[in-house]
């Protein structure tokens, strides 16, 4: 317990003296934010701020599973800090926890900031179910960080976590319905939407927000399900695969240890296809 | 006090694919001792400690640390031993004394960051970021990293290499200083003084294998390397015929025959008879060198080959 405290306190602290960690956990997020809830704030064809909501966390939690966890781990093996703790008793086990925790913890508050801001400033009503939404969020957050730390377990160079992170990321933002409206999918597109990750994380955030739903919703309960699958079987596997030093290289067959981890999002994707 | 040696290592051998690093290799280290591995890059000196250090499999052989296999009781080993590896990095942001407390914490004991900045020079760098640091800080916290827990056992790889002068002199003070708390130290070097100068044992190694072990003295001893010897007189000693010396392989006159340069297998008796003939000359003496072989001579007569190639 002592090495997982150390490692989040300084997580915490590390993250915080980083600009880019302010840029992209809440800076460009805010951007995003005030930029259309100029434009489509008002907009009640797509729910108003509830939208402009919805998207300004998809891109928080997209961004800080993906590059915060993703990314920043690939960076500390390739810059050989994780060989320095590899001398050290310590297992992979506090650093993964680590990382998702400090991620919670460094994102939660703006995403209370961005719903009082959409309320005070924008007139957004209050969700009904406030704490139930932000463990929604949180189960989300602290999944696509996991995403992103298998990503970086499988990655063998920061080119090759690069490619893949933004494999990952940019066709969530674009098919999850968190920027391009759902309503505007259809056929194979539609399908690939239903297979999309972030896609169950925006169905709830909005059912939550506009419809005033909880988690007791049959949907919502699935999403928040499959989410806590996902860092079970996100942290397990990356514990697995976890690698100290850059002259570890993994093969080619265990990157297919992805696919496991979003086994839960395409069970889902066929269970919604089927369904029609 | 246990007489057991701390580190056994037997027919030790490591294989990266197809290129064989360590060709089975065997020695002990002994409790308080501070032994070398002294080779060119590529030697297999790295190799050899990430094995013992339980931060490489082994290919091969066997080998005991602190009574452990660091194969197989890795957890347990890494809580007892401080190692200092050859590049060591830290996350540019984080504080001097931060690290210190976070990797302490990784142990089940640790000593006060406190007591441990004061201890390296540190202290009034307690809250720069590891970024700011100079190289000859960044390497005195990497040796108080390895020295956090405590480790009556600790693994210095390349301790000064890449190091001003100056800087390496300040190293070396660190590790006579862990000497004489008898802890036992296990050092790579490419750098002969270095060896000479902190270790008791010295293990030369060369492509994978030991080719020579013993302390400084006896590697020294056992080089057929010629001895040194250089005389400087006030008067020139042209004019006397220059004996035979017992044991003198070459003698050679300069600087208008004041200077006079021996070689000799058995410097000792060579020079109390040079001395000898030097009085019943009359000659006044006014300067005597003695120059032994060095480390780097038994490398060469040994492999062939400097050091430094």
């Amino acid at each position: 317990m002592k090495q997982y405290l150390a490692i989040i306190a300084m997580d915490i602290k590390l993250a915080l003296r980083l600009r880019a960690v302010i840029f992209f956990n809440y800076l460009f997020p805010l951007f995003f934010f005030f930029g259309f809830a100029k434009f489509l704030g008002r907009s009640q064809q797509l729910g108003g701020m509830v939208y402009v909501v919805n998207m300004s966390i998809t891109f928080g939690v997209l961004g800080s599973g993906f590059f915060g966890a993703g990314i920043r781990a690939i960076q500390e093996r390739e810059l050989n800090i994780l060989r320095r703790y590899k001398v050290t008793p310590i297992t992979p086990a506090p650093l993964l926890v680590g990382s998702m925790v400090t991620g919670w913890i460094i994102f939660l508050p703006y995403i209370v900031l961005l719903l009082l801001m959409a309320h005070y400033l924008y007139q957004m009503p209050m969700p009904a179910h406030m704490l139930q939404l932000l463990v929604f969020i949180s189960l989300g957050l602290i999944a696509f960080r996991s995403l992103g730390l298998v990503i970086a377990s499988v990655a063998n160079t920061m080119q090759e976590g690069t490619i893949l992170v933004q494999l990952c990321y940019l066709p969530m933002v674009l098919l999850s319905g968190a920027t391009v409206p759902e309503d505007t999918f259809h056929g194979v597109v539609k399908t690939i939407h239903n297979f999309m990750p972030a896609t169950y994380l925006v169905k709830g955030m909005r059912s939550m927000m506009l419809d005033g739903q909880g988690l007791a919703d049959k949907a919502n309960l699935a999403a928040a399900g499959v989410m806590l699958l996902t860092i079970l079987g996100g942290g397990l596997i990356s514990m697995k695969l976890f690698r100290w030093e850059k002259e570890e290289k993994i093969r080619g067959r265990a990157k297919l240890w992805v696919l496991v981890v979003l086994l839960p999002f395409i069970v889902m994707g066929v269970w919604t296809w089927w369904r029609g | 006090m246990s007489t057991a040696p701390v580190i056994h290592v037997q027919r030790l051998q490591k294989s990266y694919d197809k290129v064989e690093a360590v060709k089975g290799i065997d020695f002990q280290v002994a409790q308080g001792e501070v032994f070398g591995l002294l080779g060119p890059n590529g030697a297999g000196k790295t190799s050899t400690i990430e094995i013992l250090e339980g931060l490489r499999p082994r290919t091969g052989g066997e080998a005991t640390v602190l009574g452990f296999d660091p194969d197989r009781q890795k957890q347990q080993l890494k809580d007892r031993i401080g190692v200092c590896l050859q590049a060591t990095n830290l996350p540019a942001k984080i504080r001097v004394q931060e690290a210190l407390e976070l990797f302490g914490s990784f142990y089940t004991r640790s000593l006060s960051s406190e007591q441990l900045l004061k201890r390296l020079q540190l202290w009034e760098k307690r809250a720069a970021f590891y970024e700011t640091l100079s190289g000859g800080q960044k390497q005195r916290l990497a040796l108080a990293l390895a020295l956090v827990n405590d480790p009556q056992l600790l693994f210095l790889d390349e301790p000064t290499t890449g190091l001003d002068p100056q800087i390496r002199l300040e190293i070396h003070g660190l590790i006579e200083e862990m000497k004489s708390e008898k802890r036992t130290v296990v050092l790579t070097t490419h750098y002969i003084e270095e060896a000479e100068r902190l270790c008791d044992r010295v293990a030369i190694i060369d492509e994978g294998k030991i080719v020579a072990m013993g302390t400084p003295r006896e590697l020294q001893q056992k080089s057929a390397e010629r001895s040194r010897i250089d005389i400087v007189t006030e008067q020139p000693m042209n004019g006397a015929a220059l004996p035979q010396w017992p044991d003198a392989l070459e003698s050679r006159l300069a600087e208008g025959g004041r200077s006079l340069t021996v070689y000799s297998s058995r410097p000792a008796r060579t020079l109390f008879e040079i001395m000898k003939w030097l009085d019943q000359q009359g000659m006044q003496l006014e300067d005597v060198h003695l120059k032994r072989p060095t480390l780097e001579d038994v490398f060469v007569e040994l492999t062939g080959k400097k050091l430094r190639d």
